[in-house]
């Protein structure tokens, strides 16, 4: 068994902002081990990226970590002790445009990671600098190394922000919709390079994506996110085979593709609600087809379902068995498009 | 491939010789106003150590550096001579005053664009030929500015104000010593027509003989006075001569400004990136500060300072230039910092200040090099407009009869001098001070403004805020 990396424990962010209080995260917990894919998966607006930002410490005022426990390797980063972890969280971000810096050359980016967590300096950061440029698949490294971002094709600087954060060399690489800006083809080139540098250097993984089509490839284990709590958790291979909260299989349903039978793609009506208070319904009642009385007045707690030995949990009424509706058998329809 | 890459870097080779060879010709023109000007600096310095009161070792090098011959001095075209019944004597090859001047001048001129053209074609051979890279984003704003008519009028402006400034010495007719400070301690030869002859008088007195004051006693622009001396832009009022005294006038403008400028813009920067990066209650504190400067009134706060510390060592400095540049800087650096504020709030927004946060870089560190570079060009826009104002400022205390201290020459004195004259024939005394100073904020402006649209196409000329009106005196 893999060493633990990330332990994240009833993680709470909230924006303080004039008029009230937004928890973006509202207790959510998970682990990463090394060389395991942690997915994290929802729609805009459902706090993937707030989670990905605490745990790397760049909550901005007026956003801050109310509650909880984030402990890499055992060691307590809430409370402002990101530093001594500096470079070991690695993050990758969505648009490769903007998180490289016009005004310098690529090479020049790298090197300044490098310089800060390995202390190389020039020609030798060069070198180095070239060689994680290969390592991450971009062509004449050499020569590239002393271009400008704007020289690079959208999937070549992807490339290179990922040879940024291997320069910090980390045990725990964040991926925050790494491949929402990128075309389908270079997005598979993209997860392909991921999966091997994970499998290379035994990297802990945790993917952020809204996409459950690219989940599905990476992922060991899945949380699906929804207005700042995780709604289920779930081995991939048993989300994907046995989805249980009506969310899930709403999200499942809109993949094109995947369901053959009407000629419209179902959706899921209306978007993620901004959670301002203490949860006390469940969230996704509202736009929930298997919503009962109970949902409006009780916050679905996680009950374990499945198998004994599957780490299935999912946070739905429907399941807890001190309430009276019957979880549909099968699958659940989200709004057919006949209706829509 | 190979080939055409060598050849170009050997016609390349070629035109960086010629081009450092005309940077070496262009210096040794002026290569003993340089040394001298070194020397000096310091002489200035090591007098200024405690314990040192005479630099002789200096002193011989200064005057070693003296003698070196520079093209555009007032020793190698005079312009001050006489006429003895015959001809021009001590004059430039012989010609009459006027004209040696006009030629000094023009050739102080000719020179400063020939620096100008030199230090251009200089980037154009870097980036042919040296850079790595073909394209910039900063050519973009490069050529931009450069089909800027606007922005390029006020570049012009504002090079003919520095070269002025620069070269003020040489472009007078006269030197401020002898004509102002010293001017009973001069004398100067001239040709009496009444007598047929020669004399000999002391500079004040020639000066009360040549004075403007009105209709019935007046040396108006381009004229001789009795006593022989040209005057490009007339006497004022006191018999001095106005171009000389406008010329040297135009340094302590320009040092004042770039000094309050540049603190003003320093202090501007760092406290906007400071506040854009942490945000939140940092930001709120600081916009708390600057509110509470902005709101105290700054003419008066000028006039209440320059008053209070007018007898203290630091308004010994520079004629008090520096205690003005110290004001200036303290309380106009809100409105450039409210400037700032914004675009450092965008920067820091952007996902390359979390990716250099996220694998532990700095925070001052990031915000030199990751934030700085996108207010860089903001703050050549601000501190370009906010020149004009600080000019316009120092020009309106000297009117007033405060800032810099007489007999250092001061634009707005001028103005000030002149204004009893205004309806007389000695117009000239006030309004061609006046339209200097308008002429040269308007190219502060100008210049700010060809900055503005040259670093972002997108931005409106009209409608923006203006900070040109400065510091509102």
């Amino acid at each position: 068994m893999s060493e633990t990396l990330l332990e994240v424990e009833n993680l709470r962010t909230v924006f303080h902002t004039d008029k009230e209080t937004i928890h973006a995260v509202d207790g959510v917990s998970f682990d990463v081990s090394e060389g395991e894919t942690v997915g994290l998966v929802g729609e805009s607006g459902s706090g993937k990226s707030v989670t990905a930002r605490s745990v790397l410490g760049l909550v901005d005022d007026p956003g801050v970590i109310e509650e909880g426990s984030i402990r890499f390797r055992g060691d307590e980063l809430v409370g402002g002790n990101w530093d001594q972890h500096r470079g070991d969280i690695a993050i990758v971000f969505q648009d490769p445009m903007n998180s490289l810096n016009p005004v310098y050359t690529v090479g020049n980016q790298i090197k300044e990671a490098l310089r800060i967590h390995q202390g190389l300096r020039g020609s030798e950061a060069t070198e180095k600098a070239v060689e994680l440029l290969e390592d991450v698949g971009i062509p004449d490294a050499a020569r590239r190394v002393s271009e400008y971002p704007h020289q690079f094709s959208g999937g070549m600087r992807q490339r290179a922000v990922i040879a940024i954060a291997l320069a910090c060399d980390p045990e725990l690489l964040v991926c925050d919709e790494p491949t929402t800006a990128l075309d389908v083809t270079i997005q598979a080139q993209i997860l392909e390079l991921l999966d091997d540098l994970q499998r290379e250097e035994d990297l802990g993984v945790l993917f952020i994506t809204h996409d459950m089509g690219v989940i599905e490839e990476t992922a060991d284990r899945v949380n699906v996110m929804y207005a700042g709590e995780f709604v289920e958790s779930a081995p991939v291979d048993e989300l994907f085979e046995e989805p249980r909260h009506p969310y899930t299989r709403g999200l499942l349903a809109s993949i094109p593709g995947r369901n053959a039978e009407g000629d419209r793609l179902p959706t899921i009506e209306g978007e993620v609600p901004t959670s301002t208070s203490e949860p006390t319904s469940c969230r996704f009642a509202p736009r929930c087809d298997y919503a009962f009385g109970a949902c409006e007045e009780v916050h679905p707690g996680r009950v374990r379902v499945g198998d004994v030995d599957t780490d299935h949990e999912v946070a739905c009424l429907l399941y807890d068995d001190t309430f009276e509706e019957t979880p549909p058998e099968g699958g659940v329809e989200a709004h057919g498009g006949e209706s829509a | 491939m190979l080939n055409r890459e060598t050849l170009q870097r050997a016609s390349g080779d070629g035109r960086t010789l010629a081009w450092l060879g005309i940077g070496l010709l262009l210096f040794l023109l002026e290569a003993g106003a340089a040394a001298t000007f070194t020397m000096e600096a310091l002489i200035k310095i090591a007098l200024a150590v405690p314990g040192v009161d005479s630099a002789g070792f200096l002193t011989g090098l200064e005057s070693a550096a003296r003698s070196i011959p520079t093209l555009l001095s007032r020793e190698a075209i005079p312009n001050q001579g006489y006429y003895n019944g015959s001809g021009y004597q001590e004059t430039f090859l012989g010609l009459a005053p006027a004209v040696a001047w006009a030629i000094r001048a023009t050739l102080v001129y000719v020179y400063a664009f020939g620096i100008m053209g030199w230090v251009v074609a200089g980037y154009r051979l870097y980036r042919s030929t040296y850079r790595k890279a073909d394209w910039t984003p900063r050519d973009d704003v490069l050529d931009r500015l450069r089909s800027h008519n606007w922005g390029l009028f006020g570049l012009v402006i504002v090079f003919m104000f520095v070269t002025m400034a620069v070269f003020a010495p040489a472009l007078g007719p006269t030197t401020v010593d002898q004509n102002m400070r010293n001017s009973y301690g001069n004398d100067i030869s001239y040709w009496d027509s009444e007598s047929g002859s020669v004399e000999t008088i002391v500079v004040g007195e020639a000066n009360l003989g040549s004075a403007s004051r009105g209709n019935n006693q007046n040396v108006g622009p381009w004229s001789y006075d009795d006593y022989g001396r040209f005057h490009p832009f007339g006497t004022m009022q006191n018999g001095r001569d106005l171009f000389t005294f406008l010329m040297v006038g135009s340094r302590i403008s320009l040092v004042i400004g770039v000094l309050s400028v540049g603190l003003s813009a320093t202090i501007a920067a760092s406290l906007a990136l400071t506040s854009a990066y942490y945000k939140g209650r940092v930001d709120l504190s600081m916009v708390l500060v600057s509110d509470a400067v902005m709101a105290m009134p700054q003419l008066l706060l000028l006039i209440m300072l320059t008053t209070v510390l007018g007898d203290t060592w630091i308004n010994e400095i520079y004629s008090g230039g520096f205690l003005l540049a110290l004001i200036f800087a303290f309380t106009g650096w809100t409105y450039m910092w409210r400037s700032l504020r914004g675009p450092a709030l965008q920067v820091s927004e952007r996902e390359w200040i979390d990716a250099a946060r996220s694998f532990g870089q700095r925070p001052t560190t990031i915000m030199r090099k990751h934030m700085l570079p996108y207010i860089t060009g903001y703050l050549l826009i601000y501190g370009s407009m906010t020149l004009g104002g600080a000019i316009i400022s120092i020009a309106g205390l000297s009117y007033l009869g405060l800032g810099v201290a007489p007999p250092t020459p001061e634009w707005g004195r001028a103005v000030n001098l002149g204004q009893d004259y205004v309806r007389t024939g000695s117009w000239h005394i006030s309004l061609i001070p006046g339209i200097l100073i308008t002429l040269v904020v308007t190219g502060f402006n100008a210049l700010g403004d060809g900055i503005r649209d040259a670093i972002d196409p997108q931005s409106d000329s009209a409608g923006d805020e203006t900070a040109g009106a400065g510091a509102g005196a």
